[in-house]
């Protein structure tokens, strides 16, 4: 049995604990929009936040995350200052990737309301886009910091 | 997909008889088409309104990324008078309604679909919006001229009659449906042109959009298949005695794709996999290594074997002016998509309904109806989104591979490919060399062009697949394979992009040979064009310095002056100021014609210490009536992005007939850092529109290397290129 918090509440599952969060998330949970790119932490499809960082769920074991916070990318809401952003710039192509994309920035964010263009660089340079969509990402990612009154912490108010 | 190979598609179908010309508004032919209730007001296959005022789309091309939904939408709603976030969409399912009528299969690719569908789109819509409105002058006595349709509903002019359409579906259902109709003038668009809202965008940022790899019918279970890693190999033998003892896992069995692992779950199915000894025939004779196909290719070049495709005589004397002359190779290429290839299967009472992403549900269809062996109407495509397609989703493989599986099980199941199954068992942009040499007269002119490629046919190996979709399935594989055979002699897809050459060089000669291997290829984003601009463009630049012109200077004498190419390399030299790079920056230039449009592309870059790095890529694009401008922009830069990932990085390379590399850390993408600032403009033109989903690729490759050559003095003529 391992427990613990998912989108702000909580679950109990008679899993193997070796098994990766993604494919809990994914096969026991049906939570679909966390995506499985490359299985080995290359890609950033899988990103989600564990205790609010981002992390790669394809090589994250369920046991890793007994006790703590995981919030995915239908944890955000669906009204969270970047989706918003992500919409109006029109970011996703295929948009295979953008959950892990918009799972990335929000981690940043929460750290670094205000990155500059080469923070954003970095930081999202673990999620690959096979479409090109980074600029759209940095823009998007530019115009969310700029809206004020967001609190970093309402992701996981729910 | 160029014109060529589309005639060529289109004379087999109808050769074949198989297939009806002509756009037929309600989808006439085969089984009817039965969507929604009969409450709705259904004008045609494409468009129908529910009792409620819904109004639905059924989009016939696949949508993944380059924006075919939102473009369609758009289109649409111009005529209908609706505006286009009103409009839901669905993917439309496998009916001979919704066949692409240049090539005569259900198929996404070519670049084709705005293109071919603009304006039957706004007949689709316009057609509705006359059939509401004759509903609104039947309801209220007024005539045309009174009434008005605008915001989704019909008012008359004075304000007495104010009707949404969903009061006019009862009466609009129970009319003939308005066929001849006037599609609205450009100086009255509100939506093309301008509309840039993608409408899948919300769903692409909350989760919510459904890919294959999301299906999950009642009671799925996972499946992972052992393929062979060679191309020609079968199962021998295989122990599973191991696997089948770990929890969750329901079935091990061999099928005549590789040995399914079939299990609750993706991760036991992959760990009981690991646990699964399989032995594969031994691999068959033919090329198998990347050092004997490049060998081999070269050997190509210096022999005789080719089969002209294009002969225009020169009229200058052959030994005059100065000979210049270059060989150039690329590599194997893998699609890559971020979607491991998957796809779901659950058998019916006749047949079976696949889930998959598909970029030719028609194709599924067919594929999965023989491996079961039940007829094509027996078999219900539910296409999906695609989570990157560029040419991959045309094949169905995994569809074959799913329905094999499925055929042995009672409860549906989902076939997973791993990052590393898609790597090593890919439809390949195959590897192909070239010989280019020209003749440089004193006075700038270019004589003698001649281009010699060499390389495998990919149609040679596609065609016959695809013509199993199109033509009755009595009709057995040898004469298909026959005509690919056939076709792979001249195989326009190896050749598109070079053949056309649109320089007034005096004579151009451009033959291939077609150097068969066993390794399965395909459509990779741009096809031919993906290596023949790279050697065109390049042996361009060659000449240009040759004749000690500059490079822009050089490709505007050669191209006619009113010439799309010389419009879209203004274009571009403006918007990259050509000629004054800042100290330390250089550029290099290219331009190419594919799918219809037209771009050239500058590429600068910086040299630092013998470092050099990517500082900013400038596009330009002619590509017709824009439709919505943002995604053209997207898919330029895309395109872009894809390029540079190759031009810099992509490489396959086979020992011992299989793949050696398996994920992203051996076949590195372009990331967020790699990345420059890119600026796109599109040229004004009213002209029908053209592709935008392919175009932007090819000339990237031949502007980097045109750039490093500025940059180095090095001329780079083996892709992928070295920075510095």
């Amino acid at each position: 049995m391992v427990a613990f918090s998912l989108n702000g509440r909580e679950v109990e599952l008679e899993v193997d604990p070796e098994t990766p969060l993604l494919w809990v998330l994914r096969d026991h949970l049906q939570l679909t929009g966390t995506r499985f790119g490359c299985g080995m932490g290359l890609c950033g499809a899988c990103t989600v936040h564990l205790d609010g960082a981002a992390i790669r769920s394809c090589s994250t074991p369920l046991s890793m995350v007994a006790g703590r916070r995981v919030t995915t990318i239908e944890g955000l809401g669906g009204s969270h200052p970047l989706q918003h952003a992500w919409v109006e710039h029109n970011v996703p192509q295929c948009g295979y990737c953008q959950s892990g994309q918009i799972m990335s920035a929000a981690a940043l964010l929460a750290t670094n309301p205000q990155p500059d263009e080469e923070s954003i660089r970095q930081a999202m340079s673990g999620n690959l886009c096979r479409c090109g969509t980074y600029h759209k990402v940095q823009q998007a990612i530019l115009s969310a910091a700029a809206v004020a009154h967001w609190q970093p912490a309402a992701e996981d108010a729910s | 997909m160029n014109l060529t190979r589309r005639q060529f598609i289109r004379n087999v179908s109808v050769a074949g008889g198989a297939l009806t010309l002509g756009f037929q508004l309600t989808g006439c032919s085969g089984k009817p088409l039965q969507l929604g209730s009969e409450a709705d007001f259904q004008p045609n296959a494409f468009l129908r309104i529910e009792p409620d005022g819904t109004v639905i789309l059924q989009v016939p091309k696949a949508e993944m990324g380059q924006g075919v939904i939102t473009g369609m939408v758009t289109l649409v709603a111009e005529e209908l008078e609706v505006h286009p976030s009103r409009i839901d969409y669905a993917m439309a399912p496998v009916h001979s309604a919704f066949g692409d009528p240049e090539m005569r299969l259900q198929i996404t690719g070519g670049s084709a679909s705005i293109r071919v569908y603009h304006e039957i789109l706004r007949q689709v819509g316009a057609s509705a919006r006359e059939t509401l409105v004759a509903a609104a002058m039947q309801q209220s006595g007024l005539d045309r001229a009174s009434l008005e349709a605008r915001e989704g509903r019909v008012r008359s002019v004075d304000g007495s009659v104010d009707l949404g359409y969903a009061e006019l579906v009862p009466v609009a259902r129970t009319l003939a449906v308005v066929g001849d109709v006037v599609l609205k003038p450009a100086d009255q668009w509100r939506w093309i042109g301008r509309y840039d809202q993608r409408v899948d965008a919300v769903a692409k940022t909350d989760g919510s959009a459904r890919f294959g790899m999301d299906a999950s019918p009642e009671g799925c279970l996972t499946a992972v298949l052992l393929r062979c890693p060679w191309f020609d190999g079968a199962v021998e033998s295989f122990e599973a005695t191991e696997a089948l003892a770990l929890p969750g896992v329901v079935a091990v069995f061999a099928t005549e794709f590789g040995v399914a692992v079939v299990a609750e779950g993706y991760w036991p199915a992959r760990q009981a996999a690991g646990k699964v000894q399989v032995n594969f025939t031994p691999p068959g004779g033919g090329l198998r290594d990347s050092a004997t196909i490049s060998a081999a290719l070269e050997a190509a070049l210096d022999g005789e074997d080719f089969a002209s495709v294009r002969d225009d005589p020169a009229t200058a004397a052959a030994e005059q002016g100065e000979r210049v002359s270059a060989r150039y190779a690329v590599p194997f290429l893998a699609h890559a998509a971020m979607e491991p290839l998957n796809a779901t299967c659950r058998l019916t009472a006749d047949g079976c309904e696949v889930w998959v992403g598909s970029q030719a549900p028609d194709l599924a269809r067919d594929v999965a109806s023989r491996v079961l062996g039940v007829p094509r109407g027996a078999v219900v495509i539910h296409n999906q989104f695609l989570g990157g397609g560029f040419g991959r989703r045309a094949a169905a493989d995994n569809v074959a591979e799913v329905v094999a599986i499925a055929r042995e099980l009672k409860r549906p199941v989902k076939l997973v490919w791993s990052r590393e199954d898609d790597m090593r068992h890919d439809w390949y942009r195959p590897a192909m060399a070239g010989a280019i040499e020209a003749r440089v007269h004193p006075d700038g002119r270019i004589s003698h062009w001649q281009h010699r490629i060499a390389g495998p046919s990919i149609n040679q190996q596609v065609l016959p697949v695809m013509m199993g979709a199109m033509l009755p399935q009595w009709i057995p594989g040898g004469p298909r394979q026959w005509v690919g055979d056939f076709v792979g002699k001249k195989d326009f897809a190896s050749v598109e992009g070079s053949k056309e050459l649109p320089y007034a060089f005096d004579g151009v000669s451009v033959s291939y040979c077609n150097v068969p291997v066993p390794i399965p290829l395909g459509y990779w984003r741009s096809v031919g064009h993906s290596h023949t601009a790279f050697v065109v463009e390049s042996f361009v630049d060659e000449l240009a310095h040759a004749a000690g012109m500059d490079p822009l200077a050089f490709r505007r004498q050669h191209l006619p002056e009113s010439s799309r190419q010389r419009r879209v390399l203004d274009a571009v030299a403006r918007a990259a100021n050509w000629g004054n790079a800042p100290a330390g920056r250089f550029q290099g230039i290219a331009v190419h014609d594919s799918f219809h449009s037209c771009v050239a592309e500058v590429v600068e870059v910086s040299r630092i210490d013998g470092k050099v790095q990517l500082e900013h890529v400038y596009c330009a694009i002619d590509c017709g009536q824009v439709i919505n401008p943002d995604i053209v922009r997207d898919q330029m830069i895309g395109g872009i992005v894809f390029a540079l990932s190759a031009a810099l990085h992509g490489e396959i390379t086979l020992k011992d007939g299989a793949v050696e590399q398996s994920n992203y850390h051996d076949y590195p993408l372009l990331r967020q850092t790699d990345t420059p600032p890119m600026t796109v403009v599109l040229v004004d033109s009213s002209a029908p529109p053209t592709g935008v989903g392919e175009p932007g690729t090819p000339p990237a490759a031949p502007a980097l290397a045109n750039a490093l050559f500025a940059a180095t003095g090095e001329r780079q003529r083996r892709l992928p290129l070295r920075l510095g």
